[in-house]
């Protein structure tokens, strides 16, 4: 016996089914900052990370990949700016590109192997997904970045995707790409769940 | 080391499974029933079925001394049932949620069990002698998401679940007129029921699968969604943690995990087998696979004929069959359980998962 025991037009349609009871419940998670049950990231000023962005240039320019990637990967932006984490994520993109491929994969050993240097993968795997989701605008801050939204999935379809006519683009996703694979060979696929897991968006 | 022991079942998903204290009996979860398996000869038979719940049965749990087996299940419905000379008789528990149920366990001292639920609270249930019936206290504060495990502290009052909102914590279920006071211990002194005696999330915080403490009750273990285990030591009430050890690892999430002793975690998880971690305060480390493939993996491999090759590129499109997978289990392991245990160590443990075997395992 159906529990409904006078059928009216709104019992026989399935409209109810999708109610969201959640917002009717009043401490229910989405009446809820989740948040709240985290603790605060600092708050990283756009000044620091330029500052930050001109010490691994030097870095870089005195031949010190491993150390250019390791003090970028030591503050991500978890908390801050719009434009603090996209200058971020340029400084990252440009110490990427400047490594050859042949060292990639001893360098990452190298930081896997360092204590904590897990987590330092996985930030590293967060940008390298940041990077691929804003389409890679070109490095060295020739064009602007290319303003969207990335889905929730991290993956794109609108926009400037990569392609033959975007030269400078898909040289840097190609980058990119084969950053992801080395990396998923040292860390693992554990980094990727961690990447997406993790509720620290860079 | 023996080899493993292998049953399977059947081609459907084992939520959860259980054995009774003698390992004759062995309870599985499957849609919306509980299977129970006896054991005949090397191989388990089909026994009975246990019907009475209308939706998905999440969770099962038999007790080791008085047999009764309690089962959970998204009908937002927990049934004890109690084993008679004419078969098992369910009794509905007053559970009072309004979401599934999701994760069931005995207390170590069987008067009580625990039932995690989507509902954001736990149920304690326990049985009243003068209404005749199993009643509910809810844990509630401050759980903000679904429960999807719960483990009992060794003295029965203390309660740990892993949640979606990513913190594992410890509670107290004291209830009243059923359990003797507890001695005071690491996790606190006074405990009224729903004290929280902790709260603990890892640094990328993924919601917890599975939570288990040590033998002696004085650390606990999780396992979470960042494909990491985090052991925690508390240091005594009201005071932080003295270590809480994160090991983040290159593999797939783990979904349940045991201690095998003060010293050894074993988790498995969507990797489809079980993994070997070692530690104490000082640190935890990852240590290895419980199975051993190499030696399985020859005696399979056989002396091919061109002909066969040849045969097998015009029939598949390729000359090895690889749609197994290297490891025992096919699919995700769901439940690891200790299945033996000596002088506080566990001997032997069970797994089960969604390709529906039940194998165990030489600790």
């Amino acid at each position: 016996m159906s529990i409904i025991q006078h059928h009216t037009a709104a019992s026989l349609s399935d409209a109810w089914r999708t109610v969201n009871i959640d917002i009717l419940t009043e401490d229910s998670s989405v009446n809820f900052d989740t948040s709240t049950l985290r603790p605060p990231q600092p708050e990283i000023a756009e000044a620091d990370v330029r500052a930050l962005a001109s010490q691994v240039r030097q870095l870089l320019r005195g031949g010190d990949a491993e150390g250019a990637l390791r003090s970028c990967l030591e503050t991500p932006v978890y908390n801050g700016t719009d434009a603090a984490k996209e200058a971020h994520l340029q400084t990252i993109i440009e110490v990427l590109q400047s490594i050859k491929a042949s060292d990639m994969t001893p360098l990452l050993r190298g930081i896997y192997a360092a204590p904590g240097g897990s987590e330092l993968l996985d930030v590293l795997m967060k940008y390298i997904y940041k990077g691929m989701a804003s389409g890679v605008p070109a490095a060295a801050g020739l064009k602007s970045p290319a303003k969207m939204t990335p889905q929730s999935t991290g993956f794109s379809q609108i926009g400037s995707r990569p392609g033959v006519s975007n030269e400078p683009a898909s040289a840097a996703m190609s980058v990119l790409l084969s950053w992801h694979e080395k990396l998923v060979e040292v860390a693992g696929l554990g980094c990727i769940g961690r990447t997406m897991t993790d509720w620290r968006r860079v | 080391m023996a080899a493993p022991e292998v049953h399977h079942l059947f081609h459907n998903p084992i939520a959860d499974h259980s054995f009774s204290a003698d390992h004759a009996t062995l309870a599985v979860a499957r849609d919306s029933t509980v299977e129970l398996y006896g054991k005949a000869g090397n191989a388990f038979k089909l026994k009975d079925v246990l019907k009475g719940h209308d939706k998905t049965v999440t969770s099962v749990d038999i007790a080791p001394n008085s047999g009764r087996i309690v089962s959970c299940s998204q009908d937002r419905n927990a049934l004890v049932w109690e084993p008679s000379p004419t078969g098992y008789k369910p009794t509905l528990v007053l559970l009072r949620i309004s979401r599934a149920a999701t994760f069931v366990r005995w207390s170590p001292s069987e008067t009580k069990f625990a039932v995690g639920s989507g509902d954001r609270v736990i149920a304690v249930c326990y049985f009243e002698e003068e209404n005749d019936w199993w009643v509910s206290k809810h844990l509630k504060k401050p759980i903000r998401s679904t429960i999807t495990s719960v483990a009992w502290h060794p003295n029965s009052v203390l309660l740990a679940a892993g949640s979606t909102d990513a913190h594992a914590r410890v509670f107290s279920a004291f209830v009243k007129g059923v359990d003797e006071r507890p001695e005071p211990g690491v996790w606190g002194e006074r405990l009224p029921f729903n004290t929280v005696c902790g709260e603990y999330m890892n640094n990328s915080a993924g919601w917890v699968h599975s939570v288990s403490f040590s033998p002696s009750g004085n650390a606990l273990a999780f396992a979470a969604h960042d494909s990491s285990i985090t052991v925690v030591y508390p240091s005594g009430p009201e005071q932080p943690p003295r270590a809480v050890l994160s090991v983040p690892t290159q593999l797939l999430p783990f979904k349940s995990l045991i201690w095998k002793a003060e010293d050894e975690i074993i988790a498995a998880g969507y990797d489809c087998e079980a993994f070997r971690f070692q530690g104490s305060e000082g640190g935890w480390q990852l240590v290895g696979t419980v199975e051993s493939k190499g030696s399985a993996g020859h005696g399979e491999q056989r002396e091919e004929s061109a002909l066969n090759m040849f045969r097998q590129m015009d029939l598949k499109g390729k000359v090895k069959d690889d749609t197994q997978l290297k490891t025992i289990h096919q699919n995700t392991i769901a439940t690891i359980r200790p299945y033996e245990e000596s002088g506080g160590r566990v001997t032997k443990f069970s797994s089960s998962g969604v390709d529906g075997r039940v194998v165990i395992w030489t600790a």
